[in-house]
């Protein structure tokens, strides 16, 4: 696999990881915050 | 104390000494000695740049700004997955691809030896003062809950940091780190897995009280530059951060250089990118979870010892009116808390509504005897007081299990030690390869420069040292380094973007780089109250705008 190809995958890995971190840390505060 | 405590604290400090003296084998020529012959696999450089990252501060500064402000901070790093995708595309193969064994040397190949030695001067007057407050932070904190001078403190954490860097170089200084590593998190996961099983009520209602006071809210979305976290400033000035951080920072840029190769260099920054948020998010949960602990817990009027002491011996009358008031405000709050929790068990939504009011009220008022209590202490000290660094100390030493507080102060030492390590490892780095070798003794042998560097590493050990003990007297200086280093972070950034730009200039980089340190001293003094996450973004913005301006009139002079 060329590098270009790599880096774009490994780019929507983070994206989806961050993604996924920062709805929880959404759901937390809509959940609990008044 | 406990015995038990020390005897886990000594045991640690045994292991790093011992554990990072043995990397030494095999170490004879400074290639070895600073870039670890590019030898490193990219795991262990991944949890060295953490690491490094992570100081001790984010161990007890942090859980105290969760327990106090709540989440909000979170979005400090917000920029920082996206910096991390970009340097790996930008500047890591640049300074990996080049040999060089500093990013300020690449400088020098691409523009001049002027522009490679101010910003290798500047890295060095700033982080050689950082590493002082680095030491300071968490010794000052050890030495008030203690009871110890703070020049022990120093010690104990400087000492064996300083042996280990500078008899291993960076190899100990990275499977150190990969240790420190393990431990820090380990005694993270350990912590919130204690305070949510010693809470008297379950996870949802301690989250719904701590909810209540705003502490979960992790999201700002309001486009204000005067607020200093919001999820703008977090996320385009929060990149600019982290670009000029991970980007152009020896202390960062050293740790991936030692990878094998540019593409385990890359997948060591994105270890960070994967894990950085989530990782600060336990951090301020563990803060968050103090709060509510402390709610079925009285927690002290000072968690700073000394300014208890300091007041109790100058305003002892106004001390005790204090104390009752505080007293008896955290026990009206305790019973509402537990009364939230039973209307909420009722599943009554005008029994919760009124409780949760009722709860508000109450916890505003500890807050306002609080800050009287802080303002006092501020009058009799003569420094300003906030005691935020010391609420999870106090709370490991005096709520937790046996051993757990012995874990926690190794898991501080480990941090603080894991970045001075580093940063005194780039220090010696930049001192030798920009400095001695450039100018003074180009012609040595590698042997000659292992001594050398050694002792380079001895020296800021020795300086980070003296700063951390006089922190105290030198605090006006060090914020003025500090200040001052803000100045030229995101300027030294834009000197790197503007080496990637073809036509740029040596002369464009340089007076760039001025031009851009002047702008933010300019927003800095005239617009004070501006965020200092958006200094970047100008410092680093006008350096390629005035840096390509002049290059490109440098470029039209000589085509006619």
């Amino acid at each position: 696999m060329g590098d270009n190809s790599r880096f774009w995958l490994t780019l929507v890995k983070v994206i989806l990881v961050q993604a996924v971190s920062l709805l929880l840390l959404w759901a937390l505060q809509v959940r609990y915050t008044p | 104390m406990h015995p038990l405590n020390w005897i886990i604290i000594g045991g640690y400090l045994l292991y790093v000494v011992v554990d990072g003296i043995r990397r030494a084998k095999g170490t004879h020529e400074i290639s070895g000695y600073f870039l670890a012959n590019r030898s490193l696999p990219w795991w262990a450089v991944g949890l060295s740049v953490m690491a490094t990252q992570l100081s001790a501060i984010t161990l007890i500064g942090t859980t105290g700004q969760g327990a106090t402000d709540g989440m909000r901070f979170i979005q400090f790093y917000f920029g920082l997955p996206l910096a991390m995708v970009i340097l790996g595309v930008t500047l890591v193969p640049f300074l990996h691809g080049s040999g060089v064994f500093t990013a300020y040397e690449y400088l020098e190949r691409r523009f001049d030896a002027k522009t490679r030695g101010l910003t290798s001067f500047l890295f060095l007057l700033s982080r050689g003062m950082s590493c002082g407050t680095i030491i300071a932070a968490p010794a000052v904190v050890l030495s008030a809950i203690l009871g110890w001078k703070l020049i022990w403190s120093v010690a104990l954490i400087g000492v064996p940091t300083v042996v280990y860097t500078m008899v291993g170089g960076v190899q100990a200084v990275t499977w150190v780190d990969v240790k420190q590593m393990v431990l820090i998190v380990a005694a993270l996961v350990i912590l919130a897995i204690v305070l949510v099983v010693g809470l008297p009520l379950g996870p949802d209602d301690a989250l719904y009280l701590a909810g209540a006071t705003g502490r979960l809210k992790a999201f700002d979305f309001s486009f204000d530059l005067d607020q200093t976290y919001t999820f703008w400033s977090g996320l385009i000035g929060g990149t600019f951060l982290m670009l000029s951080y991970f980007g152009t920072d020896q202390s960062q840029v050293q740790r991936y250089l030692t990878a094998r190769s540019v593409d385990e260099a890359r997948s060591s920054l994105l270890m960070s990118a994967f894990w950085k948020i989530p990782l600060q998010a336990l951090v301020l949960l563990i803060g968050v979870l103090v709060f509510v602990h402390f709610l079925f817990r009285t927690p002290p009027l000072y968690f700073n010892p000394a300014d208890r002491r300091a007041v109790e011996r100058a305003a002892s009358e106004e001390l005790a009116e204090l104390e009752r008031r505080y007293l008896q405000a955290v026990a009206e709050r305790e019973d509402v808390a537990r009364a939230v929790a039973a209307a909420r068990r009722g599943n009554d939504g005008v029994a919760i509504q009124s409780a949760v009011g009722e709860f508000l009220v109450r916890n505003q008022e500890v807050v306002a005897v609080r800050n009287q209590a802080l303002e006092l202490a501020t009058r009799v000290t003569g420094s300003r007081s906030t005691d935020v660094n010391y609420i999870t100390p106090w709370f490991v030493l005096h709520d937790l299990p046996l051993g757990m507080a012995g874990l926690f102060i190794a898991a501080v030492m480990a941090a603080a030690m894991s970045s001075i390590a580093a940063e005194l490892n780039s220090l010696s780095t930049a001192t030798v390869i920009d400095f001695y070798r450039r100018w003074v003794r180009p012609q040595g042998s590698d042997a000659h420069f292992l001594r050398v560097s050694k002792a380079a590493t001895g020296f800021w050990g020795l300086f980070a040292c003296v700063v951390a003990t006089f922190a105290g007297t030198l605090g006006s200086l060090i914020e003025v380094v500090n200040r001052f280093g803000s100045f030229f972070y995101g300027s030294i950034l834009g000197v790197f973007l503007l080496a990637m730009i073809p036509g740029a200039r040596p002369n464009g980089a340089f007076f760039g780089l001025i031009a851009g340190m002047a702008a933010v001293a300019t927003v800095n003094f005239g617009a004070p109250s501006v965020s200092f996450l958006w200094h970047n973004v100008v410092g680093a913005t006008m350096v390629v705008l005035v840096g390509g301006l002049l290059s490109w009139l440098g470029n039209s002079r000589k085509t006619r």
